[in-house]
């Protein structure tokens, strides 16, 4: 098994595109194959999946409160009101003085 | 963005706007308020970011098409909301760290894999999710972000590219720059509160 790597920087930018599921068909291979004889990759897979697994798993997710959500419907809701009311008014102006 | 939410044709009812925005939108409306609260770091901003984002989507609704991504079309909105608006009156100072930027932007390949090979896997794992958010928070903006969008709301480099409107390759590039700095954080961080790391591991050998 290697215990250098040659290309640690364009292996951990292929193990981190891996790790996230937008890796290559291609990157994908070359890690299947290659990725076990060599020991720097693999101590840098499980780190970088360490890190990743810490930020999914252990940052608090903030939950939006739900006052927020009360104030974006009412003021939605009021924006439709003033619309209906101002095309009830034009419609109104247009009958009155259409004829 | 604005290329985005130009008004077009009116594409639904006064009535579909609503199921739209319910259906489509509001599902998405807590990942909305913790990236806008990790954007931001205060409640009061987080709170405003995320209801200017969904008025503005209210307001273009037009300009989305129903089964398309919504949640990558509301992130890319409220982004930009925040870099337009809440950056450059935020509350709090920057706390961009410019040496940090500056180091990571022009550190060669060889310095990066240096500064980040002595955390151990097994220390990250220890580590409690306020000091892993510390870390987190303490990185520049722009790779907060992309650390965010992909580590925590599961973008692909594809969708993040469209939020951020860069190219993937950029994606790719600030991933690996934005996990390496946050890799020296969380290794400071570690060594501050006694944690082992093989720099604390070699330090005691020499003893």
């Amino acid at each position: 098994m290697k215990q250098k790597c040659d290309n640690q920087q364009k292996c951990m930018k292929m193990i981190q595109a891996v790790l996230d599921g937008s890796a290559s068909a291609e990157e994908v291979e070359h890690f299947k194959l290659n990725m076990d004889a060599c020991m720097p990759c693999i101590e840098t897979y499980k780190l970088e999946k360490s890190v990743k697994e810490a930020m999914q798993g252990k940052v608090e997710k903030k939950c939006c409160p739900q006052s927020i959500v009360v104030d974006i419907r009412a003021k939605i809701g009021l924006a439709l009101l003033l619309l209906g009311f101002i095309f009830f008014e034009v419609k109104i102006f247009h009958i009155l003085f259409s004829c | 963005m604005e290329e985005e939410i130009v008004e077009v044709v009116a594409r639904y009812s006064e009535k579909e706007k609503y199921v739209v925005f319910d259906k489509e939108f509001m599902p998405h409306i807590d990942s909305m308020y913790n990236f806008a609260f990790r954007l931001t770091n205060d409640e009061d901003d987080a709170n405003d970011l995320v209801q200017d984002t969904y008025l503005k989507a209210f307001r273009f609704i037009n300009s989305f098409e129903r089964g398309t991504n919504a949640k990558a079309w509301l992130f890319r909105i409220l982004k930009n909301s925040f870099i337009n608006d809440y950056r450059k009156k935020s509350k709090e100072p920057s706390k961009v760290d410019y040496h940090d930027v500056e180091t990571t932007y022009n550190s060669t390949e060889d310095a990066e894999m240096d500064a980040t090979s002595d955390l151990r896997t097994e220390t990250v794992q220890d580590m409690i999710g306020d000091e892993v958010a510390n870390a987190l928070n303490s990185l520049p903006v722009d790779f907060r972000t992309v650390i965010i969008l992909c580590d925590i709301e599961g973008f692909t480099y594809e969708e993040m590219a469209k939020i951020l409107d860069i190219p993937i390759g950029t994606v790719r590039s600030r991933l690996h720059r934005a996990r390496n700095l946050l890799k020296e954080k969380l290794k400071s961080y570690a060594l501050s509160m006694g944690y082992k790391t093989n720099d604390f591991e070699s330090q005691e050998e020499e003893i």
